[in-house]
């Protein structure tokens, strides 16, 4: 009862390809082999869109193409053929992902498991094409699973790591990964790309049971049900996403196992934290000019490390508590806002803050905002955040709960 | 010899753009830049003063038109300009609104607004600047790309059936339809007084080169050579059938139609005239400084 498209060859050997991380998500979504993809053109998704419209007019890759006239329709179309069995994908940016809301908030509560792709871009207004993280953000109290990454490899091998989590039964939940706009959707480098034996070892088919939609089958999908029933569906969608920590951690797992690679721990990365004084984190691109940054403090005798979150839903609060405790203070670098939030701080930040709470130890934390609209964040900023917070670790408290950092004056 | 030289140090239009937004965004060749003149030239000559002249765009490269202009504008949202300009000329009916916009934006994630403004009549005036595609974002297929026409997201030429937008626009109530292209800058011009003049949804199309999202992936070498199509291709006829309009480029020796296709007279969209004492709805003096000129 699965709906098989047409396969295309496949590569029977890995290869080394030097991509940006949009044309990864293009390389694992080939190998993945996916059924429908939906396309409405916004910088910097687009960049994904046109890599596999590419895929599909060299032979590489056989599936529904549907352009659509808005991102309202683009998630929609989608959304309905994961009902039917296939595997979709879809995605957009900024403004274009806000449009698509609607279709947002319904497909974890119909339990899609879509896999998409932000490329993370500013909302407007005022106009600007770089990276910021609420566009994605907005999602996250809905069912949707995030999470973000910062190379075409870890692009390429989380796009099928999504499907293998976003499939499983006992989630059937979609996931967003966010890519920052331009520093990694537009930049090249080596990347990995396995073969379509081994990914076939890890990835099972897509298989919808008995929620599939189909003549021999007839089921209701999204039938009104008013209070009789909504906060029992609703638990259900949280069970879900607390089954995912498990089903995450068996994933990467089975990552490693299959093809001898990939992170020991998929919540976050560590860098340089074993010794760490001051732990600065946040999501994304920003970890290459902090690992630079936390490279140079080193060798002036400044215990610095990072934790770049990987998994933002469902939120890895107790490992975070645990690689978090021993530092003499925390700097969260939000590239995002939330106004009115408690402390002003970012998303991140406050997150991070209430993971904390029943800790055994707090340390103090910070929160910073920086490099919003694409603006960079430099190696100076880095330093910034590190002398604030080895003044809070000297205080043992913390002065001034959020910085803005890089702001003109 | 010694040639003489000679330098203007204004441009009559000069005060009608914002010297301090350039350089432009557009590119070498690019069709929007004409038909922009055309419309600013338009606005002078309306007789309207510029001060009750309005802009609105949606976003694209088209969209960044209102930006360019010395005078009351807007850039709203991806395929809202059209409810925006409906609210203004609503609430100010003595203003001259005009949305400024490309094919997608008005007729891929916008197209329901143009069809419900059209039906309803409202008093505004629509210019698109069609060239084929979503220029902006990098040569996408669009609404109006033509059969077997390539882009980045139709690497085998497209499929799907294009509007026919003067087609559209007269079947959905326009009461003014017009196709030029930015090569035709005089008739162009004279459609757009025509529109300023009259009450109602008005309705103008502008086939535009965009040589890097169309011309490029459509062996249209430069725009020169699209500016060369048009004037060998293009065919004046105000009078042909209007479902005859459709453009394609793959049938050689395929005209593609310009004119003034239709002018008619159809009550304004108006929804407080209910409420008014029929006197005072019958002549309207909200919109006394508009004089509606007979055909
Ligand atoms: C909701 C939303 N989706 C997508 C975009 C990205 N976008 C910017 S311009 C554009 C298309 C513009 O095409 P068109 O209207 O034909 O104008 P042109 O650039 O060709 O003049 C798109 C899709 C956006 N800004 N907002
Ligand atoms: S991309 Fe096309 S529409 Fe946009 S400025 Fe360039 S030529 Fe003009
Ligand atoms: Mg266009």
């Amino acid at each position: 009862m699965t709906v098989t498209t047409q396969a295309a060859p496949a590569a029977t050997q890995e290869q080394e390809m030097l991509i940006s991380g949009s044309e990864a998500i293009a390389e694992a979504l080939t190998l993945a082999d996916i059924d429908v993809v939906t396309a409405y053109p916004i910088r910097p998704y687009d960049t994904v869109m046109q890599a596999i419209a590419k895929k599909i007019s060299g032979g590489k890759l056989v599936a529904e193409y549907i352009v659509a006239e808005g991102e309202h329709s683009q998630f929609e179309i989608v959304k309905h053929a994961s009902t039917v069995g296939a595997r979709v994908f879809c995605g957009s940016s900024g403004v274009g992902w806000a449009y698509a809301m609607e279709c947002l908030v319904v497909t974890p509560a119909l339990r899609v498991p879509m896999v998409a792709m932000v490329g993370n871009r500013a909302l407007d207004d005022p106009g600007a094409f770089g990276v910021e993280h609420n566009d994605a953000l907005f999602v996250r109290d809905l069912g949707w699973l995030l999470c973000w990454i910062d190379s075409s490899q870890e692009a390429l091998d989380t796009t099928l790591i999504a499907y293998r989590v976003a499939e499983d039964r006992r989630i059937f939940l979609p996931i967003a990964i966010s890519a920052d706009g331009a520093f990694l959707t537009h930049s090249q480098a080596i990347t990995k790309v396995p073969s379509k034996s081994l990914v076939d070892k890890f990835l099972p088919p897509y298989n919808r049971g008995d929620l599939q939609l189909h003549p021999d089958n007839p089921i209701t999908v999204a039938p009104q049900v008013n209070e009789d029933w909504v906060i029992e569906i609703r638990r259900q969608n949280n069970a879900a996403t607390e089954r995912a920590y498990t089903v995450i951690e068996e994933a990467y797992a089975d990552f490693r196992r299959v093809f001898g690679r990939g992170p020991e721990n998929p919540w976050f990365e560590e860098y340089m934290t074993e010794d760490a004084e001051i732990i600065l984190m946040g999501m994304g691109t920003l970890s290459l000019p902090v690992k630079v940054a936390i490279r140079k403090m080193r060798q002036e005798g400044k215990k610095v490390g990072l934790i770049r979150l990987r998994w933002f839903r469902p939120f890895p609060y107790e490992q975070l508590a645990r690689a978090l405790g021993t530092a003499k203070a925390i700097g969260v670098i939000d590239r995002d806002y939330s106004f009115g939030s408690p402390f002003g701080s970012g998303v991140v930040a406050t997150e991070v803050r209430a993971a904390l709470y029943n800790a055994e130890r707090r340390p103090p934390l910070i929160g910073f905002i920086c490099g919003l609209g694409g603006r960079e964040v430099t190696l100076e900023d880095v330093y910034k955040t590190t002398e604030i917070c080895y003044s809070a670790a000297k205080a043992g408290k913390t002065e001034q709960a959020t910085y803005w950092l890089g702001v003109r004056e | 010899m010694t040639m003489s030289t000679l330098i203007a140090e204004r441009h009559p239009s000069d005060p009608l753009f914002r010297a301090d937004r350039l350089p432009h965004i557009w590119c070498p060749g690019c069709g929007i830049g004409p038909a922009m003149h055309a419309y600013a030239q338009a606005m002078v000559e309306s007789g309207i003063p510029l001060a009750r002249h309005v802009c609105v765009s949606g976003i694209g490269c088209t969209g960044r038109v209102p930006g360019y202009l010395n005078m009351d504008s807007y850039h709203t949202t991806h395929g809202r300009a059209i409810p925006f300009a409906m609210a203004i000329a609503l609430v100010k009916p003595e203003l001259e609104v005009t949305v400024y916009s490309g094919d997608g934006d008005l007729f891929a994630i916008g197209g329901n607004h143009f069809i419900h403004a059209a039906r309803r009549n409202v008093d505004i005036n629509v210019i698109c600047i069609n060239n084929f595609n979503y220029g902006m974002t990098g040569g996408q297929v669009g609404p109006t790309t033509p059969m077997g026409a390539r882009a980045t997201t139709a690497p085998f030429g497209n499929y799907e059936q294009p509007f026919n937008l003067p087609h559209l626009a007269a079947a959905t109530g326009a009461v003014f339809v017009a196709r030029w292209t930015s090569l035709h800058l005089r008739q162009l011009k004279q459609a757009m007084l025509r529109a300023m003049k009259k009450r109602g949804f008005t309705f103008i199309e502008v086939l535009a080169p965009c040589p890097v999202g169309f011309g490029r992936p459509n062996d249209i070498g430069d725009a020169m050579e699209e500016m060369t199509l048009y004037r060998e291709g293009c065919v004046v006829d105000p009078a042909a059938p209007l479902d005859s309009l459709d453009i394609d480029l793959r049938v050689k020796d395929r005209p593609i139609v310009l004119g003034n296709f239709v002018d008619v007279e159809r009550p304004v969209f108006d929804p407080l005239a209910m409420m008014r004492p029929t006197s005072e709805a019958e002549n309207n003096t909200a919109v006394a400084g508009k004089t509606q000129e007979g055909q």
